[in-house]
């Protein structure tokens, strides 16, 4: 059971998007949902699907990823075409016994489907081309810009990093765990839910200690290696922007001023 | 926490990262309407809560967060996890706050059950005022209330739903996994202390 769940979707291979500095990446994904949840007319749409095929493309990810993103939603996204397409009122096109489609309900509904790929694609497509480990620098480099949590910083970013590095282990430690406590003879698959809650348990109690001795461990291993925070410290690999990132910047901004703007030129 | 800001440090990262091996292993409960989901994951936060304070249940919630969006995406475009981590928070701050002048038992059941309130009441506003209607323009109200009254009937409006749907699923949430965690950190606090 914890074998299928997988940790991240890092796709690795060398293009465009992946050399992208990965602060543009998230800027970028930022602006993006902003902007979907804007676009209120065909045309938008249309722009934004160009976009998004146009970085798939650039990007190298089999077409295979990025679909089994929206496989997980297919059921919400045909409750919501089926609600959409009957429900609203307006002018009747198609009448089948009690189901009635209205122009404005076909409108709605492929709108809503839209808009719901474009988010779940969109976002994937970020954490497809970054890596953990870059996607948290970038978080950490992006954060700096806010007041109110600048100081800590460096610091949030180090704890996402170990967290990042400990989530594998973990899971990998909960499931021997589990075997163990099988072993013993604890069944985890009966009873009602207050049940199951206390059959946790015998796997949290150890889980916990040695996670909290894995930390402690960590703790005195940092500080041999005379670790005392962000102050002062250098690292192995900066951010900077390139070239590319300012070219993409500019793409960006143009889009999202092409997109905007099909707000007032178009009424469809 | 000053004398001992890497091991504080290196706690925080390692609970986060069970909180999010936790909401990974997140399991549904058929009793309540599919997008009400029960994770664990509170209980690493509430464990971090005790042990080193509100400030490191906050952080928790909030790391948890951002990383579980990194490695899954995210279904509302970060808006639900922004929720989820103002809801967690309005849990732990309490909690924190109320056993932290007071490390007995008693003042731990009296920080949980506050919390348990406070959590509660910011859930069935922040879901009123902001996730509903975000979902609202995903997909249409009677959807969304259709999900609910098809296991019950009682739900048929966005009151109702919040009323029938939204608040039984988090008492029952909050009381699940604070009875989990008193009966974890009894257990686990010897081994925290030995060492801090």
């Amino acid at each position: 059971m914890l074998k299928d769940v997988t940790i991240g979707q890092y796709y690795p291979t060398d293009s465009i998007i992946h050399r992208l500095d990965p602060r543009t990446k998230i800027h970028f994904t930022f602006l993006y949902i902003i902007i979907l949840f804007m676009i209120d007319n065909f045309a938008g749409y249309v722009m934004a699907f160009a976009f998004l095929i146009g970085i798939t493309l650039i990007s190298k990810i089999p077409l295979g990823y990025i679909v089994r993103g929206v496989k997980g939603l297919v059921f919400i996204i045909l409750i919501t075409v089926f609600i959409n397409l009957f429900m609203t009122p307006g002018t009747p096109i198609f009448k089948f016994w009690i189901l009635e489609i209205t122009d404005k309900g076909l409108e709605v509904a492929i709108f809503m489907a839209l808009r719901l790929i474009f988010l779940v694609t969109g976002t994937s497509l970020m954490t497809l081309t970054t890596s953990p480990i870059a996607l948290t620098d970038g978080i950490e480099y992006s954060i700096k810009a806010i007041p109110f949590i600048k100081n800590y910083a460096h610091e949030l970013a180090m704890m996402m990093t170990i967290a990042l590095r400990f989530i594998p282990t973990l899971m990998e430690e909960t499931d021997r765990i589990m075997k163990a406590q099988k072993a013993r003879g604890a069944d985890f698959e009966s009873g009602n839910m207050i049940k199951r809650a206390k059959n946790l348990i015998p796997i949290l109690v150890p889980l916990f200690v040695s996670a909290f001795r894995r930390a402690d461990e960590l703790a005195i291993a940092m500080e041999a290696r005379c670790y005392r925070g962000g102050d002062n410290r250098t690292r192995l690999n900066e951010l900077k922007y390139h070239k590319i990132d300012l070219y993409a910047y500019v793409i960006i901004v143009l889009m999202t001023a092409a997109i905007l703007s099909t707000r007032f030129i178009f009424n469809w | 926490m000053e004398k001992n800001r890497t091991k504080y440090l290196t706690r925080v990262a390692v609970l986060t990262a069970i909180a999010v091996a936790l909401m990974l292993l997140e399991f549904v409960i058929p009793i309540f309407p599919g997008f009400l989901k029960f994770d664990a994951s509170d209980v690493a936060a509430l464990m971090g809560t005790f042990a080193l304070g509100p400030i490191a249940g906050v952080i928790i919630e909030g790391l948890k967060n951002v990383i579980f969006m990194g490695l899954r995406g995210s279904m509302t475009g970060g808006v639900g996890e922004f929720a989820n981590f103002v809801i967690g928070s309005a849990w732990m701050i309490p909690v924190g706050l109320i056993y932290k002048k007071n490390k007995n038992k008693k003042s731990a059941i009296i920080a949980l059950a506050v919390g348990a309130v406070s959590m509660i009441v910011f859930a069935a506003a922040i879901n009123y005022f902001v996730m509903l209607p975000l979902y609202a323009k995903i997909m249409p109200v009677e959807a969304i209330i259709g999900m609910g009254s098809a296991v019950n009937p009682n739900i048929v409006s966005l009151e109702t739903l919040i009323l029938f749907g939204i608040t039984p699923f988090n008492i029952f949430k909050t009381v699940t996994i604070s009875l989990i965690t008193v009966l974890l950190y009894k257990r686990v606090s010897p081994v925290l202390h030995k060492n801090m």
